[in-house]
């Protein structure tokens, strides 16, 4: 990624189709970071509540979801200046990230329970529709009318990295309009069923990605709730999507894609899944105006591309040496006045600069679960 | 701006597969013209419900046992078209051939994973003849076996409930018990119409919670006059 590189982000969520029929709320949640959808640094984050019967307060856990992670990953960004380790950013992604999302959602959704116990009325739609069972096993685990899936990227200056516990996807688009997903198809996410932060065992099924760019990394990055694959016929229409915003970028302008994304969603929710969809595009700005930083956005060979994809590289390894994209005061302050813009009404609660403490200098995290298993 | 991004929107597949017995006991008492007429009268219901839910794609078909197993309507046929052939009855009950070749059918691919859960109706009125573990080990190997809605029905008192509740595979959920046509009727019509609604919704859960079902299955109707399994034996108890 060169320095003079900038990314924007857009995105929408729809209520899906069967959920207007059957008057359910919108049970998707999408936030990103900065309010002026401008960086480096950018964060994205997507959350699909489950909306089945005994996750009747999914609306609210897909809020708490995207709301908790983001203000995390923001967390992850005030490593990067003081160490310029890309190592230390790593370690933290992968080891700290996935309990303290858990624990964190956990936290808040206990916090909305004791301000609003579940109701009678709750409950008995619960039993009405999944038995006496179906009562109990929610008030013997009530986070579970909260379950909610997360899915995340954060684009920093030299490096991007990726988060994501349950269904919903991740397209990476390169220069060359290329798609991949950089996490594997996870087999055991069919019929409706998905890993979710309401699980027992949540942190070790959060997966992440660690990718230090060295040069041009991606170009754009499609976050989408599930909905959104499961309404295109198969894999390769839905992957089509990766590459076709693409070129709409490069030759029609991000406008365009902001203004369509609605639509193109509802479309998709009426002649698919009927699911909600939520989808967050992150690209770089260059593709959607080249006139502005001259790079001539797609001008580049794709050999010039160079990415350390860390995923499976040991802690503390010997990583190639980013390229300090920009003077580590400068990104302090830049990241320190964004923080200090944001009003008392936006997601997270660590509003103040004062009230962000790095990962790497906190207390070791009470994981609520085992550690995550990376193997 | 005229087009949008992505390829062919689809709805999602839902997968409806009758797994009929046709062994030679199913002629008598004219259990096998009822269980055809059943079937035949459940489907404008079928449809109806199919019609309520257009973001699903409901796709029949039906496989037979007897003396092996062959399917009777091969290819997933969409509801709207689908016109119920009337089966006969000769042979033995090798009703783990049968699930054999459910779960063939049930590998991704021809299946996709984007599917939603399909669900099986067995319907039976005696004892395996072959291997049935066998067949509910390869069918329960596959994902979309394990995840399929699994009901089972029994017709008359002969019916092995223990080879039916181990297909159905949740304590909660037991074998349908169809002592007569018109409770027969009444199931296969529960099936085809709640079971088929309640599956075609497209509600995500948290995997690994308790072990129930992934699709809710609704209340089972009450048969009057001949009840549920374990119920009384009344005069219109024919089976």
């Amino acid at each position: 990624m060169s320095q003079a590189s900038e990314w924007r982000v857009i995105g929408a969520t729809v209520r899906g189709a069967s959920h207007e029929r059957a008057n359910l709320p919108n049970q998707d949640a999408i936030l990103w970071w900065p309010d002026d959808q401008h960086g480096p640094p950018l964060i994205l984050v997507v959350s699909d509540g489950h909306g089945s019967d005994k996750s009747f307060r999914s609306d609210i856990g897909s809020r708490i979801a995207v709301e908790r992670t983001l203000s995390l990953l923001q967390e992850l960004l005030l490593i990067q200046p003081a160490a310029r380790h890309l190592s230390a950013v790593k370690r933290a992604l992968e080891e700290r990230l996935p309990p303290q999302i858990v624990k964190e959602w956990r936290a808040a959704v206990d916090r909305h329970l004791a301000e609003a116990p579940f109701t009678e009325a709750e409950l008995a739609r619960v039993e009405a529709k999944r038995g006496p069972s179906g009562r109990q096993e929610v008030l013997d685990s009530p986070r579970l009318a909260y379950g909610a899936t997360v899915v995340a990227a954060l684009v920093a200056a030299d490096y991007i990295a990726y988060l994501q516990l349950g269904d919903g996807d991740i397209l990476s688009v390169s220069e060359d309009g290329a798609v991949v997903r950089p996490f594997a198809h996870d087999p055991r996410l069919i019929a409706n069923e998905t890993t979710s932060l309401c699980m027992e065992h949540a942190a070790r099924e959060v997966r992440v990605r660690f990718e230090a760019v060295v040069d041009q990394g991606p170009s754009l990055i499609l976050l989408s709730t599930d909905g959104y694959a499961n309404s295109f016929i198969n894999e390769e229409a839905f992957l089509k999507v990766g590459s076709d915003v693409f070129e709409m970028l490069c030759h029609e302008g991000a406008e365009v894609i902001a203004e369509g994304l609605p639509g193109w969603l509802a479309q998709a929710s009426v002649a698919g899944s009927g699911d909600d969809i939520s989808v967050g595009i992150l690209f770089q700005s260059h593709l959607a105006n080249p006139a502005r930083d001259g790079s001539g956005s797609r001008e580049y060979a794709a050999d010039d591309a160079e990415i350390l994809a860390l995923e499976s590289a040991p802690t503390g390894s010997d990583l190639a040496p980013a390229r300090a994209a920009q003077d580590d005061a400068e990104m302090r302050s830049r990241f320190v006045a964004r923080i200090k813009q944001r009003g008392p009404s936006e997601p997270s609660k660590r509003g103040s600069p004062d009230d962000l403490v790095p990962l790497d200098h906190e207390e070791p995290v009470d994981a609520p679960d085992d550690p995550p298993d990376r193997a | 701006m005229n087009r949008r991004p992505g390829g062919e929107l689809a709805t999602r597949p839902l997968h409806f597969i009758w797994i009929a017995d046709c062994s030679g006991s199913m002629k008598t008492d004219g259990k096998i013209q009822s269980l055809n007429v059943a079937i035949r009268e459940a489907i404008p219901h079928m449809q109806k419900v199919a019609a309520e839910n257009p973001n699903a794609q409901v796709l029949v078909r039906a496989i037979r046992f007897s003396s092996g197993a062959q399917w009777h309507i091969s290819q997933p046929t969409p509801v709207e078209d689908f016109k119920w052939v009337d089966l006969q009855a000769d042979g033995v009950t090798d009703m783990g051939k049968a699930l054999s070749m459910v779960a063939e059918q049930l590998k991704i691919p021809p299946m996709t994973d984007r599917a939603l859960p399909p669900v099986l109706v067995l319907i039976s009125d005696g004892q395996p003849t072959d291997s049935f573990e066998k067949g509910l080990a390869e069918l329960m190997d596959q994902p979309w076996g394990k995840k399929a809605v699994r009901i089972a029905i029994a017709i008359g008192s002969d019916a092995d409930h223990d080879v039916l509740q181990k297909f159905i595979g949740h304590v909660e959920i037991k074998p349908l018990q169809a002592n007569n046509p018109e409770s027969l009727v009444n199931y296969i019509k529960w099936v085809s119409t709640a079971v088929l609604k309640s599956a075609s919704s497209p509600a995500s859960q948290s995997a690994g919670a308790a072990p129930t079902t992934n699709v809710p299955v609704p209340a089972v109707p009450t048969v009057a006059p001949a009840g549920g399994s374990g119920g009384p034996v009344t005069a219109d108890d024919v089976w």
